[in-house]
């Protein structure tokens, strides 16, 4: 009786994100092969990260872009005078 | 210029190399700040009270992370006060987000639950549909993992960057992120298991 899926869940981010030594990734590649709940499991857990990242990157407001290069200037410069400009 | 050289400068008073420095940072700042809050408004406060905080500690930054790191720290520290204390409740178990009962007994004819098979959600739902159940799932995670899962596949930070982040071990870093994206795999697979059943009821 070898390991069983529960023995590889806590390897499973590892695995998928390519940060798995090789050896172990090899056992798990050799699971999968076998085991359907483990394929899907994994399978869906990489489309999890995938869809959250679909999209994700958002560019600043541009009104709160303009109000911040005014305020930060300025709370910079109480802080250290306008010296080094 | 290197980073190093930038906080060098700018803990010297050069705005300029302070400005170069949040540039690369503030629309991350802003997109975590937003999945932490999901309120825009929360999420401008927040990336300019860290940009603020920046400023009046800049010289407390030793250099021992990543100035990213560092202004991310910030950032959960302010997205504290605006993110709801009802979602501090635990996930289950590592083990739980098995299928079955007992995770040992998953091969035995007795046990034959199967996992839900999404094949690709993109077929079945549009972008924007699509786009909703997922930030609604993220949003619905316990705090604690949703910002561990956030910075670890939304800013893309190492493990032992997410740990230094949120002041933990690395060995808890871990944890959090593999629970999070198990119970995230747990809630798209009910709401497409129940939405392909739709589908194929439709079709009869």
């Amino acid at each position: 009786m070898g390991k069983s899926c529960k023995d590889y869940v806590s390897e499973l981010n590892d695995f998928i994100d390519g940060e798995l030594d090789p050896e172990l990734c090899r056992e798990i590649e050799k699971h999968i092969g076998k085991c359907e709940n483990c394929r899907i499991m994994v399978d869906t857990m990489r489309q999890t990260v995938e869809l959250c990242r679909e999209g994700a990157r958002e560019s600043l407001p541009p009104a709160l872009e303009a109000r911040l290069s005014g305020l930060l200037k300025a709370h910079w410069d109480r802080k250290f005078g306008s010296k080094k400009d | 210029m290197s980073e190093k050289e930038l906080v060098r400068q700018a803990q010297a008073g050069d705005f300029a190399a302070f400005s170069q420095l949040v540039d690369t940072y503030k629309s991350r700042v802003y997109g975590l700040a937003l999945r932490m809050t999901g309120n825009e408004q929360d999420a401008q406060d927040i990336v300019q009270e860290t940009l603020i905080k920046a400023i009046d500690n800049i010289e407390s930054f030793r250099g021992e992370s990543l100035f990213g790191t560092w202004l991310y720290a910030i950032a959960l520290n302010q997205s504290r006060a605006f993110v709801s204390k009802q979602k501090q409740a635990s996930l289950k178990s590592i083990e739980e987000y098995l299928p079955a009962k007992s995770a040992e007994h998953m091969h035995d004819a007795e046990a034959p639950v199967t996992l839900f098979d999404w094949k690709d959600p993109h077929q079945l739902l549009e972008q924007r549909e699509l786009r909703q159940i997922i930030d609604e799932a993220i949003a619905s995670l316990p705090e604690k993992y949703r910002v561990a899962f956030l910075l670890r596949y939304h800013e893309e930070l190492s493990i032992k960057e997410v740990a230094k982040v949120i002041g933990e071990t690395v060995a808890s870093a871990k944890s959090r992120v593999l629970r999070a994206r198990l119970a995230l795999r747990d809630r798209l697979s009910r709401i497409f298991e129940d939405r392909y059943g739709k589908e194929l009821q439709g079709l009869r």
